[in-house]
């Protein structure tokens, strides 16, 4: 069997890498993607006083550390058994809300952004955050820098520090906001909703009115019929910050509906020998392989997999941003991975009105934002969407509130076989007979761009100007064939 | 001449601290200097230019795998092979994240005015509060060589 290997990052140990393994009629047979192991965080939580766990679980993501820290706060609640009083839920959610709009604007202008706004086929060296400024105008980039300059600014003045913030407690958060602060919270999500229908309408003009674009979002290349789960509230919409975990089929239809601490009873983990990384997949369907189908218990986390996985959003500018998405893509659900992007865009506009809702509810600024726990800790689970997933925290203790156990999904965990299965059938179309077709790199990285990955848990990140390398191997191991991207 | 020394990486990641840690070390002598900051960040790419702006000239100090031995100095410049936290930053490098500050009118130090202290790490896959050995020997090398690089900002 042939095999070929394309390392992300080969300058710097430690980084992933994809391999692609051909029959021997030079066919593609599999395609894996493997990344690097960090080590011993369980075990550099165990013996510690759970109460550090928002700020050690903040560290251990270098791009989504505000999502631990919400996961771990409300795994505290639930370890302590204690009631978050409404004004700190609300908070919580607010400050949630503006770390949403900043992340989604990093990713669509620097990560997703190049492959569209740019296009596919641009020159390697247009494909990147400069080529989206070039396209758009140069008025985005201070757009851009605005939106994350006030989403830190902000999260920072509610939560302590700009990036890894220090402020949830079971029970509640450490500090409130005055009416002062409101004021300028309030002022600033206006301009972030500004911001997300300015960015939506560039996805129109540049994008939607492409021919071509639009055919490769629909085609088949990065087509998964997967099952989709998302967060909703009561009502079944999307909610980043709490309620249940709605998982639907490929058809669109409710599959299951559970309270986040039950999710050992609804999820399986698969272990592949190739990989430390365990596959999460749905308990009651089975492990079928990295397929797809309503057979096969392969599930989507992603901002597409929770707009399926809703009937509906919450915020009025954004509900018709969901249904111009639906409308325009065939219906209910989606499955081209691609229009994830879109989707991206769509929970921008979700969060940025969230933000201004509860910036301007009255209960904001009160000051009982925190219950003090009296229960005896034992065990809890805390779940958040995150960015880039459904992230969740799992965590026991002594009587003492001592870590014992602590477990962790994390959002891109979720969506390892549906990113193995989009490079797998990126080969399929880009190899035959053994010869590599140019373009491959690009497809592939297209594809996993889409999940806007995060493995690792840490800034030694994958994506962006990736260095790719591809080695095309012959039966006996010889390089038949090296293919190379960004690579200085 | 406003100057920066900015510590970078990620404090329970094993050697990955080893840029915090010689920034703490500098600050402890050197924080009363007039136009100097010493600061710490967990961050890369466009949160970490977002911290540059307004400086003249910046040191920035971080862990770097190349294969070299453990400890070991590297002098960079902006460009040259990647430390840990000038190589990403979820999705862009330092490189293009200082174009796309400057494009937006940031006040930002000209390229040529950032210099990069790489210290060569062991091992930043394994959480620990601690650093390994020969890195832990190169943190009083990396405090000398940023004291040098500050006496050459003074003669300039």
């Amino acid at each position: 069997m042939q095999r070929i290997s394309i390392d992300p990052i080969t300058r710097l140990e430690g980084h992933g890498k994809i391999d692609i393994f051909l029959n021997e009629e030079g066919e593609v047979a599999n395609a894996y993607f493997q990344i690097p192991e960090l080590r011993g965080f369980e075990v550099f939580c165990v013996g510690r006083p759970a109460e550090d766990m928002p700020n050690l679980t903040d560290r251990i993501c270098g791009v989504c550390p505000e999502a631990h820290h919400m996961a771990a706060s409300k795994a505290l609640d639930a370890l302590w058994h204690v009631e978050v009083p409404p004004a700190g839920k609300k908070l919580r959610e607010l400050m949630y809300s503006i770390f949403f709009a900043t992340d989604h604007t990093t990713h669509f202008y620097a990560l997703g952004g190049p492959d569209f706004i740019v296009g596919p086929d641009a020159p390697a060296a247009e494909r990147n955050i400069l080529g989206v400024i070039e396209k758009v105008g140069m008025d985005v980039a201070s757009k851009v820098l605005k939106m994350r300059h006030d989403g830190h600014y902000l999260i920072q003045m509610m939560a302590a520090r700009r990036v890894q913030p220090n402020w949830g407690l079971p029970g509640g958060v450490s500090r409130g906001i005055n009416e002062e602060q409101r004021k300028e919270i309030e002022k600033l999500g206006r301009d972030a909703i500004e911001f997300a229908l300015f960015s939506l309408q560039a996805f129109r003009d540049i994008v939607l009115k492409n021919k071509a674009y639009v055919d490769l979002i629909l085609g088949d290349i990065f087509n998964h019929h997967t099952y989709s789960m998302g967060m909703v509230d009561a009502n079944n919409r999307t909610n980043f910050y709490d309620g249940m975990i709605r998982v639907v089929d490929p058809d669109g239809k409710e599959f299951v509906k559970y309270a986040p601490k039950d999710y050992l009873n609804v999820l399986a983990e698969h272990v592949e020998p190739w990989t430390y990384l365990k596959f999460p997949y749905l308990k009651k369907v089975g492990w079928k392989g990295l397929v797809d189908g309503k057979d096969s218990g392969v599930y989507k986390a992603t901002p597409l997999s929770r707009l399926n996985a809703a009937d509906s959003l919450a915020t009025p500018k954004a509900q018709e941003a969901y249904e111009e998405f639906f409308k325009t893509l065939g219906g209910k659900p989606v499955h081209a991975t691609l229009a994830t992007h879109w989707a991206r865009l769509v929970e921008l506009l979700y969060a940025a009105e969230r933000w201004v809702e509860l910036a301007t509810d009255s209960e904001i600024t009160s000051p009982n934002y925190r219950t003090i726990p009296t229960a005896v800790p034992d065990e809890g689970v805390g779940t958040v969407e995150a960015p880039r997933g459904t992230l969740t925290h799992h965590y026991k203790t002594d009587s003492r509130g001592i870590l014992t156990e602590v477990n962790l999904i994390v959002g891109t965990t979720n969506n390892y076989a549906p990113i193995a299965m989009s490079c797998k059938k990126a080969a399929e179309k880009l190899i035959h007979k053994g010869k590599v077709t140019e373009g491959l790199l690009n497809m592939v990285e297209m594809g996993f761009r889409a999940y806007d990955p995060c493995f690792g848990c840490a800034t030694h990140s994958l994506p962006g100007q990736m260095p790719m390398e591809v080695r095309l191997r012959g039966p006996n191991g010889e390089v038949l064939e090296v293919l190379t991207k960004n690579l200085a | 001449m406003r100057s920066l020394i900015l510590g970078l990486g990620n404090a329970i990641l094993g050697d990955d601290a080893v840029g915090l840690r010689v920034a703490r070390a500098v600050a402890e002598r050197w924080a009363e200097t007039d136009g100097l900051s010493v600061a710490e960040e967990e961050c890369g790419g466009l949160a970490l230019v977002e911290q540059l702006a307004g400086f003249d000239r910046v040191l920035l100090v971080d862990a770097i795998q190349t294969g070299a031995a453990p400890g070991t100095l590297h002098h960079l410049a902006v460009g040259s092979v990647p430390t840990q936290r000038t190589a990403t930053a979820h999705g862009i490098n330092l490189r293009m994240a200082l174009e796309v500050g400057r494009r937006s009118g940031m006040s930002l130090p000209a390229e040529s005015a950032i210099t990069i202290l790489g210290i060569e790490a062991a091992d930043v896959l394994t959480f620990a509060e601690t650093l390994s050995p020969d890195v832990e020997d190169a943190v009083p090398r990396a405090v000398q060589a940023a004291e040098e690089w500050l006496s050459q900002k003074e003669d300039a």
